[in-house]
């Protein structure tokens, strides 16, 4: 099975900045695949070059195995942007149907998908309504519905999670899921690195463009973090302090208050962490041994403060 | 195309779905029965203007005043001894309605060829139609005077009707200036607001899509140049079926003008109809010119939507190329007096005017056949160009924040 996706050293630069600098990446077919970084990384241009709407500077795209883009492939791939706009004053059905065409679906097909995604999600009755008519969230339902009207073997998704409320949030992880589950394939892109952590088979992490790491979940948490501890106390946090500023033991500490995760130094044992918090009269309510979480190796990569304004900024470039 | 043909859909059922397509549909055909009735309503003798004659002369001048009066048919004419006070008293009856003006002769009429009319407006209709009957009755009174016989003078007095004929390149047709005036002039008005109206909704079906963001989902299966091309095919063929209802209806309420006329208690017959005749030929030069023009126009129109990023921007940047169909809608006038002017030609030799200046070149009188040629090779010229505005259109869309500046512009274009 050819990758579905591949992208060879492709570089996009807009006036004064280079939004991807010789970027490669390749997305193996049937896999959730998470495209992640802060907000500016330049995750959108690198998933709007795969869809052909920006044409790269230098560097090649293919997918399913050709030269070609997004554009020729309409037909296979499902694309939802980040901003999921529709029509206002056109009739839901007609969005639908309107939508398909242009990817090439035949108008008779697009209908019939439309009516049984409608009814899938419960939105039969509002199928001759105006999409102005609709709330926020069954507009999103809507642009969903654009997306996978057409059962692509490869869907891409910009930043997928971004304006959901819990329940929708829910849903798209389900279908996301049930994607992979029926062998097609998942690309999207998140700057929330728990929705990665869950879903990700494999997955890239760039920042200011470039890559920094790319693999499988597991093989990213092996060569990066190493060995890792989490503490959380019950009340008394005793000598602790003293013991996570001994650069011996522990080389990077993330402190949470009342919970904390500790990167160990090279070659130090996490028995004689226990024994020394157990001993400065610590309370524990805690200790694991565990793999480091993405949003750990995260900031490691790419620096606290970008990782900060991951969370809190918003994206003004276009 | 398969895709190119969903875009030409939406673009044409959304737009004709729309209620203001459907009154200004509606509002062509009222528009021309009003004038078909106005025509009816005029030829019942609702022209007649009522009148009343002061006399002052010496010797019954004003009698035979009222009769020349009454015989030009244009008037209804009652005779009013003078006496003190007799001005201001007509001058009453005039403002209250019931008479349209009154006219006052004395012996100057036939002598120095003065008289003088007061009314509250001035038609010019009316004062030719008075100044043609005095005129014929003042050159006979004066024969008379010098002893020529009065049947003399009637049989000398004979009417000349001038039958304008119009030479065309198919030959000669008989038409009057003014119904070619009126063709050419009615011809650049429709082209002037079908490419206005209809490319400022090729823009702002553009500004939608930028705006709600639709537009990347379309970029990523369309073309933008196909996406271009759908929109300005869709808007173009909602215009082309609103032209296509107008005619259609104006061409039934013609053949219903007798049932019509009848209905409102006229003569038919003495109905005149002055609707022009429209050649083959014109009416090709009119879609020709038409099709261009709104290609040119409504590509022009879409770039504008495309680098504006929303309606207050959009419609300050669509004025130059308002501008532009202005220059050609202003010079109608100019144009239709002397059609081979060489402001004439120019006009019709520069792209951006080309698409109104030639139809009424063409109309209002005769156009070398090489010039119109070379008037579509100029205009066809200009729409290969539009491809060129197609770049702007294409990085335009995708781009938020601030609208470019002229430099950025050109960038775009050669990017």
């Amino acid at each position: 099975m050819p990758e579905p996706v591949i992208v060879d050293r492709v570089t996009k630069r807009f006036a004064g900045h280079t939004a991807v600098d010789s970027l490669s990446l390749s997305v193996p077919s049937g896999i959730i695949y998470g495209l992640l970084g802060p907000n500016g990384a330049g995750k959108t241009t690198a998933l709007r070059m795969i869809m052909d709407i920006y044409e790269p500077d230098s560097g090649s795209v293919r997918l399913f195995d050709t030269v070609a883009g997004g554009r020729d492939h309409s037909e296979r791939i499902g694309y939802l942007p980040e901003e999921r706009g529709l029509y206002q004053k056109m009739r839901v059905l007609d969005v639908l149907i309107f939508l398909a065409e242009v990817k090439g679906v035949s108008r008779r097909m697009a209908r019939v998908q439309a009516l049984e995604w409608l009814d899938k999600l419960g939105l039969s009755d509002w199928r001759l309504r105006k999409v102005s008519d609709l709330s926020k969230g069954m507009q999103q339902k809507v642009a969903f519905i654009s997306t996978v009207l057409h059962d692509p073997e490869l869907v891409i998704l910009d930043e997928p999670f971004s304006g959901l409320d819990p329940v929708n949030s829910q849903v798209m992880r389900e279908t996301v899921l049930d994607y992979r589950r029926r062998g097609k394939t998942v690309l999207f892109s998140t700057h929330i690195m728990e929705h990665a952590e869950k879903l990700c088979d494999r997955l890239c992490i760039i920042a200011r463009g470039k890559k920094l790491i790319d693999g499988s979940l597991t093989e990213v948490k092996r060569t990066h973090g190493g060995q890792h501890v989490i503490v959380a106390f019950d009340g008394s946090q005793g000598n602790a302090p003293q013991i996570f500023a001994d650069r011996r033991l522990v080389a990077k500490i993330q402190d949470f208050g009342q919970q904390a995760e500790l990167e160990l130094a090279p070659g130090a044992d996490p028995q004689e962490i226990l024994k020394g918090l157990v001993t400065s009269g610590a309370r524990l309510a805690r200790f694991e041994l565990a793999s480091p979480s993405l949003h750990k190796i995260f900031v490691d990569l790419v620096g606290p403060e970008a990782a900060t304004a991951a969370a809190t900024g918003g994206e003004n470039r276009a | 195309m398969h895709k190119v043909w969903a875009i030409i859909r939406r673009e044409f059922v959304e737009r004709v779905r729309t209620k203001w397509f459907w009154v200004s549909a509606v509002l062509g055909p009222v528009l021309f029965a009003g004038i078909i009735v106005f025509q009816i309503v005029q030829s019942l003798g609702g022209g007649a203007r009522n009148v009343a004659v002061v006399d002052s002369s010496t010797g019954g001048l004003g009698r035979r005043v009222v009769e020349a009066l009454e015989t030009s048919g244009s008037f209804r004419a009652s005779l009013v001894p003078a006496h003190a006070g007799v001005m201001d008293s007509l001058r009453d009856v005039v403002e209250s309605k019931r008479l349209n003006g009154f006219l006052i002769v004395s012996n100057d009429l036939v002598e120095t060829g003065r008289a003088e009319y007061h009314a509250t407006s001035l038609g010019m209709q009316t004062i030719e139609n008075l100044q043609r009957s005095l005129g014929r009755l003042v050159v006979k009174e004066r024969l008379e005077q010098k002893g020529v016989n009065p049947g003399v003078v009637d049989w000398a007095q004979i009417r000349v009707a001038l039958d304008q004929r119009k030479i065309t390149r198919t030959g000669t047709v008989s038409e009057s200036a003014a119904q070619s005036f009126l063709m050419a002039y009615l011809m650049a008005i429709l082209l002037f607001m079908a490419i206005l109206l209809y490319g400022v909704n090729v823009m702002s079906s553009v500004l939608e899509e930028k705006t709600t963001r639709i537009i990347e989902v379309l970029v990523s299966s369309v073309r933008p140049f196909q996406l271009m091309l759908g929109k300005i095919l869709g808007a173009g063929s909602v215009s082309f079926f609103q032209f296509v209802i107008w005619g259609v209806s104006a061409r039934v309420l013609l053949l219903l003008r007798n049932p019509i006329a009848r209905a409102l208690g006229a003569d038919p017959s003495a109905v005149q109809m002055t609707l022009p005749h429209i050649p083959a030929a014109t009416l090709a030069v009119f879609v020709a010119f038409f099709l261009g023009g709104f290609l040119l126009y409504s590509a022009m129109f879409a770039a504008v939507g495309a680098m504006s990023s929303n309606e207050q921007e959009a419609r300050q940047a669509q004025q130059p190329v308002t501008y532009l169909l202005m220059i050609s809608y202003l010079s109608i006038l100019g144009l239709t007096n002397d059609p081979n002017s060489t402001f004439a030609r120019t006009l019709s030799l520069v792209p951006f005017t080309t698409p109104i200046a030639t139809p009424v070149r063409w109309t209002a009188g005769s156009m070398p056949t090489w010039e119109l040629v070379a008037s579509l090779v100029i205009l066809g010229m200009a729409i290969v160009g539009v491809t060129w505005v197609a770049r702007i259109y294409r990085v335009g869309i995708l781009m938020t924040g601030k609208r470019p500046n002229l430099k950025e512009l050109m960038r775009w274009v050669r990017a």
